[in-house]
């Protein structure tokens, strides 16, 4: 009888406990909805829609099952082609330099002076403007024959190139303009990984006699060897989904040389209407991004375990 | 001590050639900038060649910023930007601070999965899916106003990290403290983390606010009138329409009034921007 | 006792007035899409010419949203469509107007037109006959035209006295154009510091002027009648893209690379290039800007004199509901009226569609003060439409995006008509296979 008496008790805590628990799990779920909400609004059901739009294809009133037929079509597209590799060049073309400019300016503007804050808020400045507003600038900058640069090289006496309309110069003067743009950014991650580095590896490496140099080679630099990982990560994101200045100085052209492959997107969407193709672009965004995401999440895991 | 490390570090590699060369590039970062200065009080000189030069050589005008200011509505401009990036901002730290509390604080099945779900967000901006969602903004009636531009951004998995980090590195020994005072879970929250968590709201807040003023074009794509235009849309418009004029420095006084906000906080908040950016990038 | 009677009275005035007041907000709001392709204080000039009829007529209210290019404004008001907020009426590029019915974005205008009690024949013949190949398909008026251009050749008077050029003898053949522009490019060494002539290149500009070469050189650009041919491997648009090309090239006096509009004007106003052929529509911004003395001839020819029109005509998006739809009849009118088209004219260098405008003592006044705006009447008999087919703004691009790269040096002439073709007729297919191919099968 005693059993019992004990018995029950113990059983109605366990089945309370149980319960508690699920309302406790209630509870989590709910304070996670509203983000989820949204999340799966424009981020996973778009990804869905995305990935069943380029494998069908709408024709004025029917939709039919297309397979790989986008994806061909893309391949096969000029455009696509050159967006593709347009991407690359622009993603070499800004991050190293962007990285070699901003490690440069922080180690020299790292101290704590007047003149060091100055000239790191003007580095900064590009950063804050809306791309747009810098290539409203730019598309001056740029107008041949009466625009800043062909004005002073002529006072140089060099001839001006056709900066935004010769298919050889104009990826390379949207590069010009992202690097400008976002190199003071960088700068900032760079400052904050050198204050983290600790004054007693370079007494010690001086202690060895190490000189300037080879300080900056062996203790600074792999020092910094998670920021750069982390710069690297930003600036690729930024190569996929940023596309304003292209909207504002060439839409693309001339003759695709400054296609990207947002742009791409928003031209076989908007354009073309063409929803098949752009969103089989968009999936081959989608994955380039993804694989970035997988990448950089791998090593801040083995670097939080290490 | 930072002075000292920093002369270790760099101070001896040719402490001059750098600094000078740094400065040469600094005085080349601005050139932009001082363009858009120089142009902006020029007195309209159609003809061209004396537009790009850098001296201000003659008498400054306002006429420019006049023409500018009646050519494109910046006030109303200026308001939806606001009311978008401060929506869009009260929004996020609601739906960031629950789940942030739940991620940190709470231990459910799955958790580990959707964080990682989560995580994957930040990544596909939804400029990326502009396809789908411009067509999920148009079936929610969305299309041509404020809320479909901001709808996107409302859930943030960026915000959700920051403060579950912050979260975190809250003692425990409070929230007990204050289970045994009676407290209820949200509370908590509002009396005891998002409290303790506010430099990093702060530093989440000047991200969100600076990425938003200067979203251009998923903007550009849901709004039709131009009563609903942010400032970079009505900036763009207005530069593309004046460039049909030449009116360059029509152009530059418009683009000096769209950047002078920002720049304004920026001079004035100086630190903590940067400070903001900073913590904020290093995860 | 009378005070509070005047008191009374005043309120009751006032609050009469906030009543009417209201009432009259209650007016049919509308939008109106309109672009500024060319050069000049368009943006400016469409405002208050909207403000002048929304004051003339308090029952409506009209708003004007800048939207960009002819490209854009497609895309605009397609989008506005698609989302179910359509505009009630939008200036659209002419050569639009095919392929917007043939995707039934637009609805003909009949309707209206008899509502306000005449006939089609009787409505469209107050507009010049070389406009309505753009505005009346299969019978039925879609757009009205609103302003219209031709290509123009403007030169610079001082340049060419200067060069030992007659300014009262303009080129008036390839070869003379050649000859000028020649004796008029200027170099310092190596370098160019004046071009002998530029046209631009960039989309839909480019493809217009071409247009015009091809028609020189006795071409045709597109099938008229049927929109799903296109004639871009042919000897006449040979001869145009070698033309061209060669000016960059073997004359070496056109700049090579893609040129934009405002980019080609700037240069002429500022000197650097003494000869230019763009827009009419640009005429009015050229006169105001100018520093020095120009002129404007026909486009210089080849085999025949022929031109494209350029221009945009009024339409109204389908899905518009109808008191809106009747709202924008009005401001349609309006806007087409002699005064209105007239005054338009003057203020950007378009010229009036409504031939009405042209009998006016105001618009006689202008004309005999400027002549320089009657050399694009003058152009008109040499006119056609210019080409308009199913996805026109694709099938143009792919001879632009082939015209670039020929001008960057990136392709021959024969080679880019050739690819241009093979993409266009691509684009085509899908609307070919529906019509002209469509054949039966038992």
């Amino acid at each position: 009888m005693s059993e019992i008496a004990i018995r029950e008790p113990l059983v109605a805590r366990a089945a309370a406990h149980r319960a508690a628990w699920r309302w406790r799990d209630l509870r989590a779920y709910a304070l996670l909805a509203p983000s989820l909400v949204f999340l799966t609004a424009f981020t996973y059901w778009p990804v869905v829609q995305v990935l069943w739009n380029s494998v069908h294809e709408q024709d004025k009133r029917a939709v039919s099952f297309v397979g790989w037929k986008n994806y061909a079509a893309i391949l096969a597209d000029p455009a696509f082609r050159h967006a593709f590799v347009n991407n690359l060049i622009y993603a070499a073309g800004t991050i190293i330099p962007s990285l070699v400019l901003a490690l440069g300016f922080a180690l020299a503007l790292d101290r704590s002076s007047r003149l060091n804050t100055l000239l790191r808020s003007v580095l900064f400045l590009p950063v804050l403007v809306p791309l747009v507003a810098a290539a409203s600038i730019f598309l001056f900058i740029f107008l041949p024959g009466v625009g800043l640069l062909d004005h002073y090289l002529a006072r140089l006496g060099i001839a001006g190139v056709n900066w935004i309309g010769d298919p050889d110069v104009a990826l390379a003067s949207i590069i010009g303009l992202t690097v400008w743009k976002n190199a003071g950014y960088y700068m900032l991650f760079f400052l904050a990984g050198l204050q983290g580095i600790a004054l007693e590896s370079y007494e010690a490496a001086i202690l060895d006699g190490a000189n300037a140099w080879q300080r900056l080679w062996y203790v600074t630099l792999p020092a910094l060897k998670p920021t750069v990982a982390f710069v690297i990560v930003v600036a690729l994101i930024n190569v996929v989904t940023q596309v304003d200045h292209i909207f504002v100085l060439t839409k693309g052209g001339p003759a695709d040389s400054t296609n990207l492959i947002l742009f791409y997107v928003y031209q076989q969407a908007v354009e073309q209407y063409d929803i098949g193709k752009a969103s089989a672009a968009t999936v081959v965004a989608l994955v380039i991004l993804l694989a970035i995401s997988a990448v950089s999440l791998s090593r801040s895991d083995r670097e939080a375990q290490a | 001590m930072t002075a000292r490390r920093a002369t270790i570090a760099t101070g001896e590699i040719s402490p001059q050639l750098g600094t000078a060369l740094v400065i040469v590039l600094t005085a080349l970062w601005a050139i932009p900038f001082c363009w858009m200065l120089v142009a902006a009080f020029r007195p309209e000189m159609f003809g061209g060649s004396g537009m790009a030069s850098l001296v201000p050589d003659y008498l400054p005008t306002l006429a420019n910023f006049r023409e500018a200011w009646e050519s494109a509505d910046f006030i109303r401009y200026g308001l939806n930007s606001v009311l978008i990036c401060g929506g869009i901002l009260a929004v996020q730290l609601t739906t960031m601070s629950l789940a942030a509390f739940a991620f940190a604080r709470m231990r459910f099945p799955g958790r580990t999965a959707l964080f990682y779900l989560f995580l994957t967000q930040m990544m596909l901006v939804p400029i990326v899916l502009l396809v789908p969602n411009l067509r999920t903004v148009a079936q929610l009636g969305l299309y041509d106003t404020l809320l479909g531009v901001m709808a996107p951004y409302f859930a943030t998995a960026f915000g959700t990290f920051l403060m579950r980090q912050a979260f975190q590195s809250i003692p425990r020994e409070l929230e007990d403290a204050a289970l045994v005072d009676g407290a209820r879970w949200w509370q908590l929250i509002l009396h005891i983390y998002l409290p303790l968590a506010k430099p990093a709201l702060i530093a989440f807040a000047i991200v969100s606010v600076t990425s938003h003023w200067n979203e251009f074009l998923w903007p550009l794509m849901v709004i039709n009138s131009p009563d609903n235009r942010p400032l970079t849309v009505g900036l763009a418009m207005f530069t593309l329409g004046a460039e049909g004029a030449q009116a360059w420095g029509v152009i530059a006084a418009g683009t000096f009034i769209v950047i002078a906000p920002l720049i304004l906080g920026f001079v004035t908040f100086q630190r903590r921007f940067i400070n903001s950016f900073m913590t904020t990038g290093l995860k | 006792m009378s005070y509070r009677w005047r008191h009374i009275r005043a309120a009751a005035l006032a609050l009469g007035l906030i009543a009417g007041a209201s009432a009259a907000q209650a007016a049919t709001e509308i939008e109106l899409f309109f672009p500024v392709p060319v050069d000049g204080q368009l943006a400016r000039d469409m405002a208050s010419l909207i403000k002048e009829f929304n004051e003339t007529h308090p029952a409506i209210k009209a708003t004007p949203v800048y939207t960009g290019s002819y490209d854009e404004t497609l895309i605009k008001t397609r989008a506005a469509i698609k989302a179910g907020k359509p505009p009630a009426a939008v200036i659209m590029s002419a050569n639009f107007l095919t392929d917007l019915k043939i995707e039934g974005d637009i609805a003909p205008l009949d309707d209206l037109i008899k509502a306000s009690g005449t006939t089609n024949e009787k409505f469209m013949s107050q507009f010049f006959p070389a406009l309505h190949g753009n505005a009346v398909l299969d019978h039925h008026v879609y757009g009205v035209p609103f302003h219209n251009s031709t290509p123009l050749l403007y030169y610079n008077v001082d340049h060419f006295k200067e060069a030992g050029l007659d300014p009262d003898k303009p080129p008036q053949t390839w070869a003379e154009l050649v000859t000028a522009a020649k004796k008029l490019t200027k170099r310092d060494g190596d370098r160019v510091t004046r071009w002998g002539i530029m046209m631009p290149s960039n989309y839909d500009y480019g493809g217009w002027i071409l247009t015009a070469l091809t028609m020189s050189n006795g071409g045709q650009y597109y099938n008229e009648d049927y929109g799903g041919e296109v004639y871009y491997d042919t000897p006449s648009m040979l001869g145009a893209m070698t033309f061209w090309n060669d000016l960059v090239t073997k004359h070496k006096v056109h700049p090579a690379g893609e040129q934009k509009g405002p980019g080609v004007s700037n240069a002429f106003l500022s000197g650097q290039t003494s000869m230019m052929i763009i827009s009419t529509g640009s005429l009015t911004f050229v006169r105001s800007n100018a520093k020095f003395p120009y002129r404007v001839a026909f486009v210089p020819m080849n085999v025949r004199n022929a031109v494209a029109i350029g221009g945009a005509s009024l339409v109204v998006p389908t899905g518009v509901e109808e008191e809106k739809r009747k709202a924008a009849w009005t401001l349609i009118t309006w806007m087409t009226s002699p005064e209105k088209s007239g005054w338009w004219s003057r203020a950007t260098g378009y010229f009036a569609p409504n031939m009405g405008a042209y009998e006016l003592p105001a618009m006689k006044e202008f004309m005999a003060k400027n002549p320089d705006a009657q050399i694009a009447v003058d152009q008109l008999p040499y006119a056609k439409s210019w080409f308009a087919t199913y996805k026109t703004v694709a099938v143009r691009k792919a001879i632009e995006d082939e015209l670039q790269a020929m001008l960057s040096g990136k392709k021959t002439p024969k080679e880019a008509i050739v690819a241009a073709q093979k993409t266009a007729d691509e684009i085509l297919r899908p609307y070919v296979e529906q019509t002209a191919l469509k054949l039966p099968t038992n």
